[in-house]
């Protein structure tokens, strides 16, 4: 979790994330782990999988595995509607696809506005590397990707 | 000089002949008074050496060096073979391998203490008059400059490839001679009595080098004589009988191409060992050539044989390209990508009834086909390549183990995908241990049962049908059904009366199940309980299927079943409600179309009877919890009926698509595991299919 704090705070000063919105909070990716974005396309059933794993889908013929951010997230569902996007994101070699209701753009964080994630304690801490805030009062979440899929265990 | 470059290579090649080192030494074990193959895996230790020394890896050859030493004790037959030898002999070939692995990997040399090998060695070479070791069976050390000063006299020119060979073969024992043939004067058709020269040599003997080449006797670039060197068996006189009787053949010279080579190696000789030698001998014959291939006429433009080999026969080895696997991958991919278009223009062509572009489609689809079989061919990798690292490991093993028994290995020929081949080594190690260790008895529990002390343990490939059969057989003393249900009752996987009710071949197959381990006695060997559940689910995600037979006190017979090619494979597309699954074509026998009525239950399980025999039915539906979009309300039930060996199940789906190639894709780490799903693949409409696992949902 640290790990992505670190490139954070300790490299650059600034930290550019792609920023995207799930219900009404607005959430972030390092944008060194975001390959693409897509639209919504035919997402295939994986029978067995985890319940956050919402399918699979055909990305130029290979095979990407898609989660439901939201319901990884303990969100409440949403229909999809037509911003629904498609974020297709990088950790090590795994590529995965995550859901998220609209993206917002690229935002540069500056290091001092990024608050670490204990401030903002729920259950859902260890998938949450910190917050940035930009503007007055606009509050991106950033989070933690290797916490999100990674999990090996939790996923079987 | 900068060596990175050639890092590569050099661990490619030493491992090779580490292996090579491996083989000999366990041939060398069986066959202690075999000392000819000590002088092949001479040339191996001398060839890490060299490579070692150029990369600046001082250690590794010094070591390497040692062990030299020690061979050609061996070699001349100054020591014999014994079990404190080979020992050595064996822990430094490991230490070797530890330290190549080493520096491959960035790592420093030393990173095993070889100062107590080396001392060893050393003390196994000094403890017999050490080397004064004649030059006489010259090993490819001989000299790389001593070409130069060739004797001048002489009318052919030895390469250090050729002397290597010819020495290889005199040292086995046949005889080397150097033929020179004179053809008469008035001769028309030179190339031709060349042409019979060399097939009467050819069928004497195996000739290995030719001045002028081949090419050029054919041509007829030479004036009344050539000369040739040959290796046979044969005497003197019968290859001369035989070559006198080609017609306008006016003399033969033979002579002994080791002595020569002797002769030439001592240069203050050279002048008189060779006068007579050269009759009227045009000029043209003098120039010296690189070894000519083994066959005359077949490879014109060969290069010289990198690596002479022991048996000359080997010098024939065709012309190959190391490839990067990954470029391998990248085409099977691309490869995948075409059969994909393919399927998506036939479905277009179909449903627009394009005649033009389905018929245009049908050519291309022979092209594909073809290119597929060729890719595929290029990927497959003999199993050989796995199992050669298995007689060391059950060798030692079978040390630790107090065993006494004889490995056949058979089927090492037989290709697999190289995905496979990566794959299936942990699979058939285990299976290997666990013959030894649970199969096997000791020599003298087998001697009290009126077996041999010699257990036999087999590992064989061969080809099925479509499959690739691995089989690791052992004459031990089987598996008893019966504490194989007691055991599984015991650990509360089965309760007592389902044990009861499996026969004993679906008893024995128990083992296959998740923390099943019979072992008395935890072993450092195997019996931890993560065994043959692991080999199974292996086997499984590589597409195969694991099955035992056995018999008490005569042994088991394990047997690996895999598919010849993983990546594009015929199946048959299936519909449940909205959603589309693939049945690889090998496990299917058959479908039919039943009625609500054809279903029959017993004990509480659906059955359908089919031509007398019982199977059960799956319903995909309710097993892959498939969503309900809408009710089936057809009377017409569709059975797919598959097969896993015996075992026969009926899989009742919604509609039958059709059969259609498919180009396999895993499911990647986040989804790996998963049960009934081996896969999925991309369908002509760019929507994802699950492909189903057959075996898992039976």
């Amino acid at each position: 979790m640290a790990k992505e704090l670190m490139t954070v705070t300790e490299g650059e000063t600034q930290v550019q994330v792609v920023a995207f919105k799930l219900r009404r909070e607005e959430y972030g990716f390092n944008i060194l782990n975001v390959k693409e974005i897509k639209g919504l396309t035919d997402i295939t059933r994986v029978p067995f999988a985890s319940d956050f794993i919402k399918g699979v889908i055909n990305l130029r013929g290979s095979v990407l595995p898609v989660i439901d951010l939201k319901k990884r997230l303990g969100l409440q569902d949403m229909e999809y509607t037509d911003d629904t996007r498609i974020v297709v994101v990088r950790e090590d070699d795994l590529e995965v696809g995550m859901i998220v209701d609209a993206v917002t753009g690229v935002i540069t964080l500056n290091g001092e506005h990024i608050d670490a994630a204990k401030s903002v304690d729920n259950e859902n801490s260890r998938f949450i590397t910190g917050v940035g805030k930009v503007e007055e009062e606009r509050l991106i979440i950033l989070l933690n990707l290797e916490a999100i899929i990674g999990l090996q265990d939790e996923i079987k | 000089m900068d060596t990175n470059q050639y890092m590569e290579m050099f661990l490619e090649e030493s491992r090779e002949h580490l292996q090579s080192l491996n083989d000999g030494l366990l041939a060398l074990e069986n066959d202690p008074e075999e000392v000819s193959v000590v002088n092949d895996i001479f040339r191996n230790a001398h060839t890490i050496k060299g490579m070692s020394a150029t990369m600046g890896f001082t250690k590794i050859a010094e070591l390497t060096h040692d062990m030299e030493n020690v061979f050609d004790l061996l070699r001349t037959e100054k020591m014999k073979v014994n079990e404190d030898i080979m020992d050595t002999l064996f822990k430094t070939i490991d230490s070797l391998e530890q330290m190549i692995e080493s520096v491959g990997s960035g790592g420093p040399e030393d990173v095993v203490d070889i100062t107590g090998f080396a001392s060893k060695l050393s003390a196994l070479a000094s403890g017999k008059t050490v080397a004064e070791a004649e030059p006489a069976p010259a090993p490819a050390a001989a000299a790389p400059a001593a070409a130069a000063p060739a004797a001048a006299g002489s009318s052919i020119e030895y390469s250090d490839t050729d002397k290597d060979v010819i020495m290889e073969a005199a040292n086995g024992g046949m005889h080397v001679y150097h033929v020179k043939v004179t053809l008469a004067d008035n001769c028309v058709l030179k190339s031709a009595r060349s042409y019979m020269v060399m097939n009467a040599l050819d069928q004497l003997g195996e000739v290995v080098k030719s001045v002028p080449p081949a090419e050029d006797l054919e041509q007829e670039k030479f004036e009344q004589s050539f000369d040739v060197v040959t290796v046979t068996d044969s005497e003197m006189k019968a290859i001369e009988d035989s070559i006198l009787s080609i017609s306008e053949v006016e003399s033969v010279e033979i002579k002994d191409a080791v002595e020569e080579i002797k002769a030439a190696a001592a240069p203050a000789e050279a002048p008189a060992a060779a006068p007579a030698a050269a009759a009227p001998t045009a000029p043209a014959a003098n120039v010296p050539v690189p070894a000519a291939p083994v066959a005359p006429a077949a490879q014109p433009s060969a290069p010289p044989a990198k690596k002479p080999a022991a048996d000359a026969k080997k010098l024939k080895s065709g012309q190959s390209v190391r490839v990067d696997i990954e470029k391998l991958d990248t085409l099977m991919n691309l490869m995948g990508e075409l059969v994909i278009n393919k399927v998506r223009l036939e479905q277009i062509g179909t449903t627009h009834r394009l005649t033009e572009l389905t018929e245009t489609l049908e050519q291309m689809d022979r092209v594909t086909t073809d290119l597929q079989t060729v890719v595929m061919k290029v990927r497959m990798v003999p199993v050989g390549q796995v199992f050669n690292r298995f007689p060391r490991m059950v060798r030692d093993l079978a040390k630790e183990l107090g065993k006494e028994l004889n490995l056949t290995i058979e089927g090492e020929e037989t290709e697999l995908d190289r995905t496979v081949i990566d794959e299936i080594g942990d699979p058939i190690m285990h299976l290997l241990r666990n013959s030894l260790d649970h199969g096997l008895e000791h020599p003298d529990d087998r001697e009290a049962k009126g077996k041999p002390r010699i257990g036999e343990v087999g590992l064989i490939a061969r080809h099925e049908g479509n499959n690739v059969v691995i089989m690791v057989t052992d004459d031990g003393k089987g598996i008893d059904a019966d504490v194989i249900r007691r055991k599984a009752v015991e650990k509360g996987m089965i309760s007592e009366d389902e044990a009861n009710s499996l026969d004993d071949a679906d008893a024995v197959r128990l083992i296959f199940l998740p923390g099943f381990s019979t072992a008395e006695v935890v072993t450092d060997v195997s019996g931890r309980g993560v065994g043959m559940d692991v080999v199974r689910s292996k086997i499984e995600t590589l597409g195969g299927h694991v099955d035992v037979e056995t018999k008490i006190d005569e042994g088991s017979v394990f047997k690996i079943k895999l598919p010849l090619t993983l990546a594009i494979i015929q199946a048959l597309l299936v519909k449940v409600q909205e959603e589309m699954y693939a049945i690889p074509l090998g496990s299917i026998d058959s479908t039919i179309n039943i009625t609500q009525e054809d279903i029959k239950t017993v004990r509480n399980k659906e059955v359908i009877v089919l031509r007398g025999q019982i199977i059960p039915i799956i319903r995909l539906g309710d097993i892959l919890n498939v969503p309900r979009v809408h009710e089936t309300d057809s009377d017409d039930i569709f059975v797919v009926v598959v097969h896993i060996g015996e075992r026969k199940a009926g899989i009742v789906v919604d509609n039958l698509i059709g059969q259609q190639e498919i180009v396999i894709k895993t499911l990647g780490k986040l989804l790996a595991g998963l049960k009934v799903i081996s896969g999925a693949t991309v369908l002509g409409d760019g929507r994802v299919a699950m492909i189903l696992d057959v075996s898992a949902l039976m």
